[in-house]
């Protein structure tokens, strides 16, 4: 097993290079020009543009300019990100936090509600509580997220002032700031607790609930349909007629037999989801103001920050490759059928 | 699950909104914007939002007095130098000026006139690409860059710069290679006064002859400046989070004048607007940055107050037509020629064609729909809000006869016949220039069923890429003043070296001959009298389409007190010198 | 789908227009209006008719989703039915280049192909596609293990039946469900990436009739006017009823194809 582990991780460096490869082939593509319009952004500037491209060396061909980016790699120096305004190792440690904790914090409610309304759905199938529940689930799938992230801010926040946007209060902001505040995980939750900050704790928690219930909302169909669909699938089975006739009770049989087997493909779409849920927030993060890793990827992308998207595809690259050696191993102890290891 | 939520919100609109008197966090305003900051180092700085920051932390020479763009106050300076108070030599290329004593930085240690000096020095030195510098570069040592045109630094600069920057006692001595009108406007919106053993001891230049090199172009995140202030003005940079996109200045209870009556300002970047609007009716905002078409959901909310009619200094849109199109790799004419199917490369060149464009422009429709009534139409490229703007100069009026008329003489009742199809290009996600686009094709398009006309919105580095290869036939941009003067939108929009001209490949010598003359000239009566022929020039020639002068409006909080506009601020309206407010 | 083949006839395109999916505009104030006899189910901002861009938009939504969705479940099915059957180096070499699409966080990359290549419909469509078929690769890879080690699989092996037909015959028809079932609900998710697209400014040209459009036109007239919560209500009800029914009616299918092809859950 712990070789399988080992194994699975030693893949890191190349999916990594895989996917900032890839990167750079699409990149290839762009003009010196196109390039320069991440430093040039006022038309008063217009007219030096040759001189931005001569400064930031924007004429060296890809293949140049990649070979250049993996030997600073190879000295632990990822570049600066002109989007973030602070190198990108920087960046990371400043957003990814953030976002660990709201998808965090959202991931658990999506898995806990996903599973037990699909095993719900499944076993009441066709009957009220069954369509009740794939309606509810479904209509949050079809709503965009800032529809419903701006609807749930009017009423919480707009209204009822109880869940304000942004990460924190001036307070807390002050607070986290100050000299005796230590930041032992950079997760800001776990810090303030760590801090005895009860307060600080609070205030945080309140400014995530909304984005976590917005996520909760629009990712929590996937899962459901997927356990129902997969619970049904398992409930026709032999097996589970088997058990009945052997008079087993129906608990029993659902939840030992059909279940365990069921979760298989939940799990695999559960680590994708969490993946997901990490590179989905940025639609999240903007109507709710929460300084997460999202946004930056996807507005260093749409500005053409070299380092910065290849800085947020290596942590997405890092994380995926995470996740799925977790899942991989949580298949093997669900189904022990699959074996791992060879 | 939405009806339900439908009725939640339906259920709690019906409450009375709290009515509360007295503000919110009183003492901390808090300004929501759209822009990041790029560097609050005031010798990089080129953008409005590191500029708003900078306007309320550092102090130049001079300051606007109140909303006006041509009279000016000293600040650091002690007088203003004119002729009449002898401080401007009679030639006009020698300025004095007095500095103003018992300044301190927020750090406490005193500002002395070598800081004054040395400030100036670091704006003219620094000059990264793209950047300021050439603003003061130009009038100062009479050309815009350090460097040549290969990159490496010109050996005389030093010499340069020396030669016009200098000491005499307590004073700073300005020295012009030519008179230049706007110097003192200039300096009364760039380089302001820096800490110099701050910046030493911190890594920065220290002055020397040697290691000046070292600092010119740098990389901005070197400089200490980069995200710490140390100025003289009404408040201090506490924290610059760019994690939270968020400024956080406190009051400078030393200030050389009375303390600001605010504590703390809050700048913090809101992208979506809805987010913003919420906070602003929650007060927990202050003001909020929210441009024109959306102000139908500001009006009437109780609490708030709408201030419109703001003048900006601005030309925008404007539609350029490009003299000579680049060829290469072109998608933007068509066929390349004139055969219905596309444009020829100096299809512009007619002015036929471009006054058959303007005369087919609705601008009464543009400025009903799209300003909501608001601002005038623009009689030329120097707006309402700046001297040498004529206010009865002639403008070409929504005439689709006259248009016909045009078209069917352009390049010998040729274009009439054959019809033409080309693409105009406006940078994505701007909505009043896709508007101004749309208009044209569709007035246009409705002349003669062979004129073809394609809008395509471009994405910005595209949009650079076309527009520096001059590949665009037809594009809409605009421009926004640096310091309020007539010479700093005649010069890029009409002089051949400016920045649109030159993509336009539009170059006329009467037009630099006036614009140059306009310049050196320090009479402002006779200044005026040059800008009116110019802009009667360019309504005859039409190398580009003015639409209008731009009105805008500030939406803030009933308590907010003793606001002020200057169109100059960066981020004006909304954003502001925050020294006069105040909340109770 | 009805909608959809008569869009030509319910919602006439201008005369002078060239391209029937764009929307055709009735001025060009930024304010939405209310349903009329003229617009019946009123203007978005810039004035847009959203009667005809919902109609139109039907079309849109067809096309895109059945083409990128098809498109990327054969791919994935064949892929990754390949790696899970053979496994070996065959899973190992699929399956790391799946990790490797995979790992990117999917709006990044589409971001990065619109910027490149430009924003339109089709670089949306392709963008999509190539970030969603190892999902269905990966999925289908987890089913055909499972499968593969049931006794009917064994069975048809000692029968000596051929790789292919055991693949194609009975391990893909067993595993396929969870595959069709995610198909089926992507299909109207697709729209909804549309929508996050141009949310951020990158999806259809403005005006082009696309629902995942007109519902991010309605973005800032969501929280309505002061007093009057719903004075725009039309402007996200309307395109996200739309997007519902049809996330619905694919759900519904997908329900039914299932039962279909699984008597065993009669």
């Amino acid at each position: 097993m712990l070789r399988y582990i080992l194994k699975r991780l030693a893949f890191l460096p190349l999916v990594v290079f895989g996917v900032t490869a890839l990167l750079f082939l699409c990149l290839q593509f762009l003009s010196p020009e196109m390039r320069a319009s991440l430093y040039i952004k006022d038309p008063r500037q217009l007219s030096q543009i040759e001189s931005v491209i001569e400064k930031y060396g924007l004429r060296k061909p890809m293949p140049v300019q990649y070979a250049l980016w993996l030997k600073e790699v190879a000295h632990g120096e990822l570049g600066y990100s002109e989007t973030a305004k602070m190198p990108v190792s920087e960046a990371i440690r400043a957003f990814f936090p953030a976002t660990f904790e709201l998808t965090l914090i959202s991931f658990i409610p999506i898995m806990i509600t996903g599973i037990y309304f699909g095993v719900l759905s499944a076993v009441h199938r066709d009957k009220f509580i069954d369509h009740f529940t794939r309606f509810v689930a479904i209509t949050g799938y079809s709503l965009p997220s800032f529809v419903l992230g701006l609807l749930l801010l009017m009423v919480f926040y707009g209204k009822l002032h109880w869940l304000p946007p942004g990460r924190y209060t001036l307070e807390t902001d002050m607070l986290v700031h100050a000299e005796g505040f230590r930041h032992w995980t950079g997760i800001l939750t776990f810090d303030c607790l760590l801090n005895g900050e009860w307060a600080a704790y609070v205030d945080v928690v309140k400014h995530m609930l909304l984005p976590a219930a917005t996520l909760l909302y629009i990712s929590v169909a996937l899962l459901l349909r997927i356990t129902r669909s997969s619970m049904l699938e398992e409930l026709s089975k032999d097996y589970v007629r088997t058990a009945r006739a052997k008079g087993l009770p129906e608990n029993v049989v659902i939840y030992k037999h059909a279940l365990a087997n069921a979760l298989i493909p939940v799990v695999t779409l559960a680590s994708l989801l969490f993946i997901g849920l990490l590179g989905g927030v940025v639609i999240t993060e903007t109507v709710f103001d929460f300084p997460g890793i999202g946004r930056w990827g996807v507005q260093a992308a749409q500005q053409l920050d070299v380092p910065g998207v290849l800085g947020a595809t290596m942590l997405a690259a890092f994380l995926f490759v995470t996740a799925n050696l977790a899942s991989d191993i949580l298949y093997a102890v669900v189904d022990p059928r699959i074996r791992v290891g060879d | 699950m939405l009806r339900i939520l439908m009725s939640a919100v339906l259920a709690v609109g019906a409450l009375p909104a709290a009515a509360r008197s007295a503000s919110k966090n009183p003492g901390i305003f808090t300004y929501l914007t759209i822009a990041d900051a790029d560097s609050v180092d005031p010798a990089w700085a080129y953008d409005t939002a590191s500029g708003l920051v900078i306007l309320n932390v550092y102090e130049p020479l001079f300051q606007y007095d109140g909303t006006s763009t041509e009279k000016l106050l000293p600040l650091i300076a002690e007088k203003v130098p004119s002729r009449d108070n002898g401080l401007i030599s009679p030639d006009g290329r020698t300025y004095t000026i007095p500095l103003r004593k018992g300044i301190k930085f927020h750090d406490g240690s005193p500002m002395t006139a070598e800081d004054v000096r040395w400030s100036l020095l670091r704006f003219l030195l620094v000059d990264r690409a793209a950047g300021p510098s050439s603003l003061l570069l130009e009038p100062l040592v009479g050309y815009p860059s350090t460097r040549g045109d290969d990159g490496e630094i010109l050996a005389h600069v030093w010499n340069d710069v020396n030669r016009a920057v200098t000491l005499r006692g307590d004073d700073i001595v300005l020295r012009l290679p030519r008179p230049y009108a706007p110097l003192l406007s200039i300096l009364a919106a760039w380089a302001p006064v820096l800490p110099k053993a701050w910046a030493g001891k911190n890594g920065d230049w220290d002055g020397g002859e040697a290691s000046w090199h070292k600092f010119n172009d740098p990389s901005k995140e070197t400089s200490p400046f980069f995200d710490k202030a140390n100025g003289t003005g009404p408040f201090k940079l506490e924290r610059w989070d760019r994690k939270t996109k968020e400024f956080l200045l406190t009051r400078n209870d030393r200030y050389w004048r009375a303390p600001a009556k605010l504590q703390t300002v809050v700048i913090k970047s809101v992208s979506e607007f809805g987010t913003r609007k919420l906070m602003l009716q929650a007060g927990d905002a202050d003001t909020i940055y929210a441009d024109r078409p959306l102000i139908s959901q500001l009006q009437d909310i109780p609490g708030i107050t709408v201030l419109d009619d703001q003048p900006t200094v601005e030309m925008n849109p404007v539609v350029f037509f490009t003299y000579r199109i680049n060829q290469v790799a072109n998608a933007f004419v068509g066929s390349g020629r004139l055969d219905g199917a596309g444009i020829p490369l100096d299809f512009f060149s007619d002015k036929d064609v471009r006054k058959g464009f303007a005369h087919a422009f609705d601008f009464k429709g543009f400025l009903a729909d799209v300003m909501r009534g608001k601002g005038t139409q623009a009689t030329g490229a120097i707006p309402k809000s700046l001297p040498g703007h004529d206010p009865n100069g002639r403008t070409y009026r929504f005439d689709l006869k006259k248009a016909e008329e045009h078209f069917r003489k352009a390049w010998g009742g040729q274009a009439w016949e054959k019809g033409f199809k080309f693409t105009i290009a406006f940078n994505s996600g701007n909505l009043p220039r896709q508007t101004v686009c749309q208009i044209l094709k569709r007035n246009v398009e409705a002349l003669n069923p062979k004129f073809k006309i394609d809008v395509r919105a471009v994405e910005w580095p595209t949009f650079l890429d076309a527009y520096k290869a001059s590949k665009l036939p037809v594009f809409v941009m605009g421009w926004h003043a640096d310091y309020p003067d007539p010479h700093n939108f005649a010069f890029p929009l009409l002089h051949s070296k400016g920045d649109y001209p030159a993509t336009q490949k539009f170059k006329d010598p009467e037009f630099d001959r006036l614009i140059d003359a306009a310049n050196a000239e320090t009479d402002p009566s006779k200044r005026k009298q040059i800008y009116a022929q110019l802009q009667a020039l360019e309504f005859e020639e039409a190398p580009h389409l003015v639409i209008v002068d731009a009105v805008r409006y500030r939406t803030q909080r009933d308590w907010v007190k003793g606001w002020f506009n200057n169109p100059i601020f960066p981020d004006s309206p909304y954003g502001s010198y925050f020294y006069t407010l105040s909340k109770d | 789908m009805t909608v959809a083949v008569l869009a030509p006839a319910i919602a006439r395109p201008e005369a002078n227009a060239r391209d029937p999916y764009i929307i055709p505009q009735t001025g060009y104030s930024p304010d939405p209006v209310r349903p009329s006899k003229e617009h019946p189910f009123g203007t978005t901002e810039q004035q847009y008719d959203l009667f005809y861009g919902m109609v139109w938009g039907t079309r849109t939504a067809f096309k895109v989703a059945l083409m990128v969705v098809a498109s990327a479940v054969t791919v994935g099915i064949l892929l990754g039915g390949a790696a899970g059957f053979y496994g070996g180096w065959v899973d190992e070499v699929l399956m790391r280049f799946t990790d490797v699409i995979l790992a990117f966080p999917d709006l990044v990359l589409a971001v990065v192909i619109v910027a490149v290549t430009g924003p339109s419909l089709e670089h949306v469509m392709y963008s999509v596609m190539a970030v969603s078929w190892p999902s269905y690769a990966r999925l289908m890879r987890g089913d055909v293990l499972s499968v593969k080690e049931r006794d009917f699989v064994a069975a048809a092996r000692a029968l000596g039946a051929s790789d292919a037909r055991i693949l194609l015959r009975h391990i893909v028809p067993n595993a396929i469900y969870p595959v069709l079932v995610v198909a089926s609900l992507s299909m109207g998710r697709i729209v909804i990436t549309a929508a996050a697209l141009s949310f951020l400014g990158l999806g259809s040209p403005v005006g082009y009739a696309d629902w995942g459009q007109l519902i991010s036109l309605s973005r800032n007239w969501i929280l309505g006017s002061s007093g009057n919560p719903f004075a725009y209500w039309h402007t996200v009800a309307i395109p996200g009823a739309a997007i519902f029914l049809f996330v619905l009616g694919w759900n519904l299918l997908g329900d039914a194809v299932r039962d279909i092809l699984d008597p065993r859950q009669k």
